[in-house]
């Protein structure tokens, strides 16, 4: 059971084309199955990656305001007899995953003025019932998948979702509803989209990028004017080879090898997209993602970039301040403004000759 | 390193249509980075009916760099060399791109062969008789299509015989019609 369970997870690795364990790992590397993106901080209470977590922060259930410090040691109880074994190591199956801090899928469903608790698992339905329809909470297990308790469970059941195939949405919760099925509508479209790019084939060798040997190899290099598919070792092979006699750079290697549609910059994907949002969206969050990373060339302001303020690293001093954009428009000979590069007054006495 | 995995690739896609697109490649031995291509020569020109023999180099670099390409055949064009068939097109130069692919650089050179380019010659003789007495330009690449390019109609013995006539010494002519696939009038250019 737990078998079968484990292996219609999608591995995450191999999502991402990058599992190293192939034909031996655990998880299924069959694109019909979902992964198993389900925030497990998020259930417990808190994520600190808050929206920017890569993971579903999907409500099962939430915390109870009523409880209180009697409820300890129920809910000890209830964790121990919930019917998963406590030894199952939980790197390895979906549902212990969700169980092991099921603090919130077990709230305190009995007030602290009631003095024994019941050692039954299945919580009291009328305290629940007592509950608004929208303030009761979900139950977590079928929100995960399969609930053990079935039609006798006393939490709701929630709505099946079409996209992920999972009892996850709250009847009485619309926001919640709509914010789900967003994600995984979202989610739906990544995955489509990951299928689709398992079939692109780069330009210049000619062979799938999802497809080889190496993961630093299984990515696609975009360039930014045009939409002809390569892989990122070759369009990058090409951009820096070294120009033969009379091949321009500019003309020549920055091209697109097919259209020949100049392009500054190329970037790293794993996804080929189908959309121009879609484009624009992984360049976006490639260049937010280097903006991140110190440039090692502007060093703190102790060295010069080359690229100078179209840098696409981060130009900070040591104390955190960012370099200021200063652009010096010069008017040119024709008219034209121009802005200036840096300008040096070793420049300047060159010239003259002294 | 050459990539030998899109040199295949390419093989086997030149191999597919090579009898609508009229151009095709043959290895030599073990070696993939030495081939050798053959091209028809296009209609409604003075090479058609022609067959051209390149040969074909792959540096180790390839597909980044170009392949270097040069023609076998006699050739009497003003792009072509009629001394050593070295070929004068920007592609297989600077305008080298690695979208390109053998196939692609032999129909470029199908094409070259129907559209000269005099002004950018590779032999100016023959640039300076295309651009002053057009006439005389298109018989002489006829006549050197009808001697050079056209595989004649004798059987191998004959040949053999035709070759061993001129002089040669028997075994020689064979193994010079055997590497270059039956053409007597390249086999005689080994020979002398």
């Amino acid at each position: 059971m737990e078998g079968i369970e484990k292996m219609m997870v999608l591995c995450k690795f191999f999502l991402h084309g990058a599992c190293l364990k192939g034909e031996h790992c655990e998880f299924s590397h069959d694109w019909r199955d979902q992964p198993n993106n389900i925030c497990t901080f998020y259930q417990k209470g808190i994520c600190s990656y808050g929206s920017r977590c890569r993971y579903d922060h999907v409500k099962a259930s939430h915390p109870q305001k009523h409880s209180s410090t009697s409820s300890n040691s129920y809910q000890q109880s209830t964790l121990v007899s919930t019917p998963v074994a406590p030894g199952t190591p939980r790197t390895r199956s979906y549902i212990p995953e969700l169980s092991a801090h099921s603090k919130p899928f077990y709230p305190v469903v009995r007030p602290s003025w009631n003095e024994v608790p019941d050692t039954s698992y299945i919580p009291d339905r009328e305290y629940h019932q007592s509950l608004s329809l929208a303030d009761q909470p979900i139950c977590a297990f079928a929100a995960a998948g399969k609930c053990p308790h079935g039609e006798k469970c006393s939490h709701i059941h929630g709505d099946l979702c079409a996209s992920c195939g999972k009892h996850c949405l709250h009847p009485y919760r619309p926001d919640e509803r709509e914010e789900h099925i967003q994600m995984c509508q979202k989610n739906q479209m990544r995955l489509e989209a990951l299928r689709r790019s398992q079939e692109i084939e780069c330009s210049v060798c000619l062979e799938r990028v999802l497809s080889k040997p190496t993961p630093a190899e299984r990515k696609f290099g975009l360039l930014s004017e045009c939409d002809h598919p390569f892989c990122i070792s070759c369009i990058r092979n090409w951009r820096n080879n070294s120009p033969m006699s009379g091949m321009d750079v500019n003309s020549v290697l920055r091209a697109c090898p097919i259209c020949r549609k100049l392009s500054y910059f190329v970037i790293p994907s794993v996804i080929w997209y189908s959309t121009k949002e879609e484009k624009q969206e992984i360049i976006d969050s490639y260049k937010s993602k280097l903006s991140s990373i110190d440039c090692r060339y502007f060093d703190f302001g102790q060295g010069t970039c080359p690229f100078g303020t179209s840098c696409f690293y981060k130009h900070a001093y040591r104390d955190g301040t960012l370099e200021e954009v200063r652009l010096r428009h010069l008017g040119a000979e024709d008219g034209n403004t121009v802005i200036a590069k840096d300008i040096r007054l070793s420049d300047f006495f060159r010239i003259l000759h002294l | 390193m050459l990539d030998v995995s899109r040199v295949q690739k390419e093989l086997v896609e030149i191999d597919r249509d090579k009898r609508i697109s009229g151009v095709s490649i043959t290895l030599h031995g073990d070696d993939i980075s030495h081939l050798s291509g053959t091209i028809s020569g296009p209609i409604e020109t003075p090479y058609e009916g022609g067959t051209f023999q390149i040969d074909i180099q792959l540096p180790a670099s390839y597909p980044f760099e170009p392949p270097k390409m040069q023609f076998l055949t006699k050739v009497w064009h003003p792009n072509i060399s009629s001394q050593n068939g070295a070929i004068c097109l920007d592609i297989l130069k600077d305008q080298w791109s690695p979208a390109l692919t053998l196939k692609t650089a032999l129909l470029s050179l199908q094409a070259l062969l129907s559209s000269p380019a005099p002004d950018d010659p590779q032999d100016a003789v023959v640039a300076q008789q295309y651009n002053q007495d057009y006439p005389t330009f298109v018989s002489t690449a006829r006549y050197w299509t009808e001697t050079f390019a056209k595989r004649s109609s004798l059987g191998i013995e004959e040949k053999v015989q035709k070759l061993v006539e001129m002089g040669f010494p028997e075994s020689q002519v064979r193994t010079a019609l055997e590497t270059c696939g039956g053409d007597e009038n390249l086999a005689l250019e080994k020979l002398c």
